[in-house]
């Protein structure tokens, strides 16, 4: 379960770029629960990531993760019970690393790490039995590097990498984003499939509204830093994109929809 | 080249290979330029032979020049991590102010090791010639320096300060902390390079605050030269490249002086030094430039 309590974010405080990105965002999503974000580009969508996942510290406001408050942990702290798959498959790997190396260093996520090897003939044999769920044929190529992989390739390896620590909340920055439609298809299904077979609570940032729609249980939609739309059960099974556009321009009092970005389905 | 001189060039390569090793960590493992190695060198030098005037167990001594050399890279680190100064400028003032602390160690230029018992006095009276027991002893503790190290470097802890220098981020969102793994790499780091000043300290009889100019330079060459000739992915044969890249690179220069008919003199050793990495780094882009050309009509890179 995620608390989250009027958080407000500031970037370059006091300088001419100041921009304040979180103006008091508050959301509690309940376990087992897989929310879609939405809103268009400088919504604040990247940034309300950031903070759940520690690279960006709330000014106020506060945030609790299965009732632990973390609201000043770093990330790395933090990744702990969070698992991450960025939008840009090279930020989310090492890519001068092997595919196993990858995974060790994933399984690894809020244990200390000691001096025994980071990869034994029984962990070897785990990753290969759960690369091998993908259905890539990627339980071969254990001892490639990450960079030799497709980047549809790479992010599937990224979602297994999210699960092997069994932490149990998953946030993904948009990680379809830079990705071809077919790719993007695949890693979604493999995303749904992912989040129930390990029942794990969900934030998707998403720029397409028909996949915040199709997927997930709930959808939000963040505008100028504040959550200007939070839809979920009956209501967002009604909802189709033109509904939802509309919705949001009159929570937003009329105003008109500029943003390209928000209309590409 | 005559024996002597060979084994003289094994000799010093060997010591090096520990600044290679050294070298390594930071830049490759770390990705962090850190020239700190310039002062921790002769640091090493210093703590090592003032500590054997002294009468301190050589064995002791040049552990503690390590550890000396240890607090160097974590004085770099600090500057680097906790006060956001630039890597290069972090380590550059370490470097400078290493100089003033070295002639305070030792209290003066240089410290002569005539009389003094070394790691190697135990091993003189064997039978071996003299220039044949000093590189033999250096390689037993070079060759377990790279095992421990590939160990290390295998290691979740190792795997994760891989992951620093490679990706940052990523390391973070893995629960890695990237500021303690780069205080560590660099204490390891440059405690090898203080190693290599004790023994050669130890091996060469003196100890010298200027002997430290150019380490940086020389044990990147042997990391160059050291992953062209053994362009190997496997953790311990990269740092085998290392220590056989330290010896090649002597030998060579060792070759280049002593044909006459070129005509360079030992002062001239930097120069040479530093036209080979210079070119050694220059060549690779040539290659790719010239494999992107071949690949344009392909259209592979059609721009």
């Amino acid at each position: 379960m995620i608390t989250v309590n009027g958080i407000h974010v500031t970037f370059g405080r006091g300088t001419p770029l100041e921009k304040h990105a979180l103006r008091g965002v508050d959301l509690t999503i309940p376990e087992g629960q897989f929310v879609t974000v939405i809103g268009s580009n400088g919504a604040g969508k990247s940034t309300f990531l950031g903070a759940l996942a520690g690279d960006v510290i709330a000014e106020s406001g506060s945030i609790a993760i299965d009732g632990t408050d973390v609201t000043k942990w770093a990330t790395p702290k933090r990744a702990s019970l969070v698992a991450r798959v960025f939008q840009d498959p090279m930020v989310g790997s090492c890519t001068a690393l092997t595919i196993e190396e990858n995974m060790a260093l994933a399984a690894a996520r809020g244990r200390k790490r000691g001096l025994g090897f980071a990869l034994s003939g029984d962990r070897r044999r785990h990753f290969r039995d759960r690369i091998a769920e993908l259905g890539l044929g990627l339980e071969s190529r254990l001892h490639d590097r990450m960079g030799l992989l497709s980047g549809g390739q790479r992010q599937a390896v990224s979602l297994l990498m999210a699960t092997l620590a069994g932490s149990k909340i998953l946030l993904l920055d948009e990680h379809t984003a830079a990705l071809d439609p077919g790719t993007a298809e695949f890693v979604l299904g493999l995303t749904r499939r992912i989040v129930q077979e390990n029942r794990l609570t969900t934030l998707m940032v998403t720029h397409s509204m028909r996949q915040a729609l199709d997927y997930g249980d709930r959808t939000v939609m963040l505008h100028e830093g504040k959550i200007v739309l939070d839809v979920s059960g009956e209501q967002r099974a009604g909802l189709d994109v033109p509904h939802l556009l509309a919705l949001f321009a009159r929570q937003r009092g009329g105003e008109e929809i500029a943003d390209d970005s928000l209309l590409i389905g | 080249m005559s024996e002597i001189a060979f084994f003289g060039a094994v000799e010093i390569g060997l010591v090096y290979a520990l600044v290679a090793l050294g070298v390594y960590l930071s830049f490759r493992v770390l990705d962090f330029p850190d020239l700190t190695v310039d002062g921790s060198f002769p640091l090493g030098a210093a703590v090592c032979a003032t500590l054997l005037v002294a009468g301190v167990n050589p064995w002791l001594a040049s552990l503690a020049a390590a550890l000396a050399g240890a607090v160097a890279g974590l004085v770099t680190a600090t500057l680097n991590v906790r006060f956001k100064i630039l890597h290069l400028l972090a380590s550059i003032l370490t470097m400078i102010a290493l100089f003033s602390v070295n002639l305070r160690v030792m209290g003066r230029p240089n410290v002569a090791l005539l009389m003094q018992d070394t790691v190697l006095t135990p091993f003189y009276g064997l039978g071996l010639p003299d220039h044949v027991v000093r590189p033999l002893v250096v390689a037993v503790v070079v060759v377990a320096v790279v095992i421990l190290l590939a160990r290390f470097l295998s290691s979740e802890f190792g795997l994760a300060m891989r992951a620093t220098g490679v990706n940052a981020r990523m390391a973070r969102a893995q629960g890695v902390e990237t500021d303690f793994h780069i205080y560590t790499g660099m204490a390891l780091s440059n405690g090898l390079c203080a190693l290599a000043g004790a023994l050669f300290a130890q091996t060469n009889g003196f100890a010298d605050v200027t002997t430290g100019i150019g380490t940086i330079v020389v044990g990147l060459a042997a990391v160059i030269v050291g992953e062209t000739v053994l362009p190997a992915r496997a953790m311990l044969w990269a740092l085998v490249g290392c220590v056989v890249g330290s010896i090649l690179y002597r030998l060579a220069v060792q070759l280049a002086l002593s044909a006459d008919a070129i005509g360079l003199q030992a002062s001239d050793l930097n120069l040479v030094t530093a036209v080979l990495v210079a070119v050694a780094l220059i060549l690779p882009r040539l290659r790719l430039k010239a494999a992107l050309k071949r690949e344009q009509p392909k259209g592979v890179v059609g721009r």
